[in-house]
């Protein structure tokens, strides 16, 4: 994926086997510091890929003190609603109707894109039945219709006689338009004496019985079902056996799933149970394929490779609905039928250690707000990266990567304003590290001139409670007056700033309310392959400065809330640190 | 957005804090409800001219918005460069008529995009060249990627981000970025006195 240039990722906790294999003691850092401090992290590594995330991704776990990213913590589905009707689904609903909605919303097999009940008389027109068009003149027959491609599932010979409950209304017809019976029904059929002496009549002529697939199943089971429960399992070869009371399979698989535990039971299991016999005729489930393909070989001259479902149409299939048999069945887009929409969830998130909730969303579909959300952003400096034009004076320095998203030239050194801001109501002690060169194939040479300071507390606990509690509806003109009356004065201090801003070793740059704005000095290695060695690979070009951050700050001792309530009390303060590596991405290096 | 500084006086600045550029086009001005603080860029066309022609007993008996409405945009919007905020239409009882375009605060639309849409809610970034089709019903925190066309009449539920042609869900609105909606801070960059950008 092409990054956004400049950026930051950070790296999960979880990725790292010494502190997943240690988590009782989170409270204690200090343990595995002298690891951390021989040790690189190579953002390059492929490992690598699965454990940096964008700050937003991430979340914190007060109990721990420690980062949580996508892939380690544990998720808990809140509710199951539609994306197309947004209703909720209740989960006892699932067990019985599965995972897709069950009102009349569906997806072009096609395109994906979202269907519409028309009527199939005036001619389809997507605009005519628009969600809360009630009194719109109705006349049937009515077909699914596709906005985006003009798919209509008329294409697939399925019309419907009632504009609503389309999904119970398709879940009865095959494609083609021909009914399929219901699980009842075929229930009923079974029964019913009529149809079965009217199936052996027709057998009696020659004609083998054309089974449909829920059918065949259905008699498959029971014909397999009676074999295992019949003691004396007819005509097989287990007469031998009889003596020893093995005669029954049942009895069979449950001693021998006694002595192997299953492994070896397969096999055995499987030899006797091949002593039971086949079924043998349509009663039982005996299906004959149907291996003559001329029709759908004619089909593929005739529409080619443009008339065929590539992979991903046909996942996309509910299946063994659309066709009668399991042979032959769904290769063109002729074939494809409308698809329910596939449930959405709103989810819940648990620390994987401590098992605490650290995001939990309402459960209602249409709000958006969380009970709990405990993001990453409210604990750890945020890190923006921004090239920095030295214009007056500077000599050697030059504006080189001013314009952001412009190529790095190599060899020329180029600075970059890092600016941390601190989240969090306590003053937060920040050390960076960073390899002097970075690593592979491409070293570029990184110094980073102030690695050790100080930023200010988020003093502002108005500004920040009104943004949490607010969710961004009204606001009011005081909050903005104050974010004005804050914003100058920012901006007089860094006016005033700007003209003895000096490059610096061991100095910040800028200092604002609660960031600190500092540079990194970095040339760009040169892109040049030396003979014998491998072509430039993907993303080689890129420079990315591996970084490790340590967050020192005095909480609340005891009290699990790092940041909320900023009571001065000193005596009950402790230490608290945090560590973590990061990857800096700048941008690219120009190949010369 | 670009580092250009542009000439004086290049947008009216109205009493509820809305930045419109001279250079936009607004057909049908009296239909365009504007919520506050919002940038109109220039080249951004809203046709406030197309409004519903037929009314439905029920919204009438509501009373929920002013009829004539065609477009209603709420506070801390930002329509960027050669946008275009047209209201749906279709055929209602035989007739065709236009329906009304409501978009909630907070919401980017980026250059060149065309919306139709029925609603489009709180917090949503729309990117570049972005087609949004006719009553299509795009509800809070979405983020709309460059050049995707959404088909008419999807619902895009909150918390998505959707990409493609038609588009499609590609992932999921992470906890931590809520935040990267608000564009209270945008809305200082422009107008006839740019602060610059918060670092
Ligand atoms: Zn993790
Ligand atoms: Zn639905
Ligand atoms: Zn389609
Ligand atoms: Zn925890």
């Amino acid at each position: 994926m092409a990054a956004p240039t400049p950026y930051t990722y950070i790296q999960c906790p979880c990725s790292d086997v010494s502190t997943l294999s240690h988590p009782s003691d989170p409270n204690s850092p200090t343990g595995t510091e002298a690891d951390e401090d021989d040790r690189t992290f190579d953002p390059r590594a492929p490992r690598s890929n699965y454990s940096l995330y964008p700050l937003e991704y991430l979340l914190y776990c007060e109990d721990c003190h420690q980062i949580r990213c996508p892939r380690c913590v544990a998720e808990e589905i809140v509710t199951y609603y539609c994306p197309n009707c947004l209703f909720e689904v209740p989960s006892s609903n699932l067990k019985s109707e599965g995972n897709r909605c069950t009102r009349s919303c569906f997806q072009c097999p096609v395109c994906i894109g979202p269907l519409a009940v028309t009527s199939v008389e005036t001619k389809p027109d997507p605009r005519l039945l628009a969600p809360d068009n009630i009194a719109a003149p109705h006349s049937g027959p009515y077909a699914l219709t596709c906005s985006y491609c003009h798919w209509s599932s008329t294409e697939v010979g399925i019309q419907f006689e009632k504009p609503n409950s389309i999904h119970a209304q398709l879940a009865k017809l095959r494609n083609g338009g021909t009914t399929r019976l219901t699980a009842k029904e075929r229930k009923e059929r079974r029964r019913d004496p009529a149809h079965r002496s009217a199936t052996t009549e027709g057998e009696e002529s020659g004609e083998q019985e054309d089974l449909d697939l829920e059918t065949q199943f259905a008699n498959l089971k029971a014909f397999y079902q009676n074999q295992l429960a019949d003691p004396n399992s007819a005509d097989s070869g287990l007469a031998a056996l009889g003596d020893l009371g093995f005669s029954s399979p049942t009895s069979l698989s449950r001693i021998m799933s006694i002595y192997t535990g299953g492994s070896l039971q397969d096999k055995k299991a499987k030899s006797r149970v091949g002593a039971m016999r086949e079924a043998l005729e349509p009663d039982e489930g005996l299906q004959v394929a149907n291996l003559d393909e001329s029709a759908a070989i004619e089909q593929l001259q005739s529409e080619g490779h443009d008339g065929t479902a590539c992979t991903a149409q046909r996942v996309d299939q509910p299946p063994h609905l659309g066709e009668e048999h399991l042979h032959g069945r769904g290769r063109f887009t002729s074939e494809l039928r409308p698809i329910p929409y596939l449930l959405r969830t709103k989810r819940s998130k648990r620390c994987p250690i401590c098992r605490h909730i650290i995001s939990k969303p309402e459960a209602k579909v249409q709000t958006t707000r969380f009970r709990i959300r405990l993001v990453a952003g409210s604990y750890i400096p945020s890190i923006a990266i921004r090239p920095l034009s030295l214009s007056n004076g500077g000599g050697s320095a030059s504006g080189a990567a001013a314009v952001p998203g412009a190529l790095l030239d190599p060899l020329r050194p180029t600075h970059y304003l890092l600016t941390f801001k601190n989240p969090i109501f306590e003053t937060i002690k920040v050390t960076l590290g960073a390899p002097s060169k970075t690593p592979g194939r491409f070293a570029s040479k990184v110094t980073v001139l102030c690695p050790d300071f100080e930023i200010d507390a988020n003093t502002d606990v108005w500004d920040e409670a009104l943004k949490e509690g607010g969710g961004g509806g009204g606001g009011g003109g005081e909050r903005d007056r104050e974010r004005e009356r804050r914003r100058r004065k920012r901006e007089e201090g860094s006016q005033s700033n700007n003209n003895h801003n000096q490059l610096e070793v061991g100095k910040i740059w800028e200092r604002g309310r609660n960031w600190v704005s500092i540079v990194v000095e970095v040339v760009p290695a040169s892109l040049r392959v030396e003979a014998g060695d491998g072509p430039l690979r993907e993303d080689e070009d890129v420079l990315e400065i591996p970084m490790f951050v340590r967050v020192e700050w005095e909480g609340e001792a005891g009290g699990d809330e790092v940041g909320s309530v900023p009571t001065r009390d000193r005596d009950t303060r402790e230490k608290r640190e945090l560590a973590y590596w990061c990857v800096l991405g700048l941008g690219r290096i120009r190949q010369s | 957005m670009s580092s250009r500084r542009p000439p004086r006086g290049e947008y009216i600045e109205t009493d509820t804090g809305n930045k419109v550029a001279r250079k936009a086009t607004l057909v049908g001005t009296q239909n365009i409800m504007l919520g506050g603080k919002t940038v109109i860029q220039p080249e951004v066309m809203i046709r406030g001219d197309l409004i519903r022609t037929i009314q439905a007993s029920s919204q009438s008996a509501s009373g929920a918005a002013p009829n004539s409405t065609a477009v209603s945009i709420g506070r801390y919007c930002f329509l960027s460069r050669g946008c275009c905020l047209r209201p749906p239409g279709r055929l209602y009882k035989g007739a065709f008529t236009y329906m009304p375009l409501r978009i909630g605060d907070h919401v980017f639309v980026g250059a060149g995009s065309v919306v139709q849409a029925a609603t489009v809610g709180s917090h949503v970034h729309i990117g570049a060249k972005v087609a949004v089709g006719e009553f299509a019903i795009i509800k809070d925190y979405v983020r709309i990627l460059d050049g995707t066309v959404v088909p008419p009449n999807m619902v895009i539920p909150s918390f998505s981000i959707v990409a493609g042609q038609p588009a499609r869900l590609i992932g999921e609105v992470p906890e931590g970025g809520h935040e990267a909606f608000e564009l209270r801070d945008i809305y200082k960059t422009v107008g006839n006195n740019p602060q610059p950008a918060p670092s």
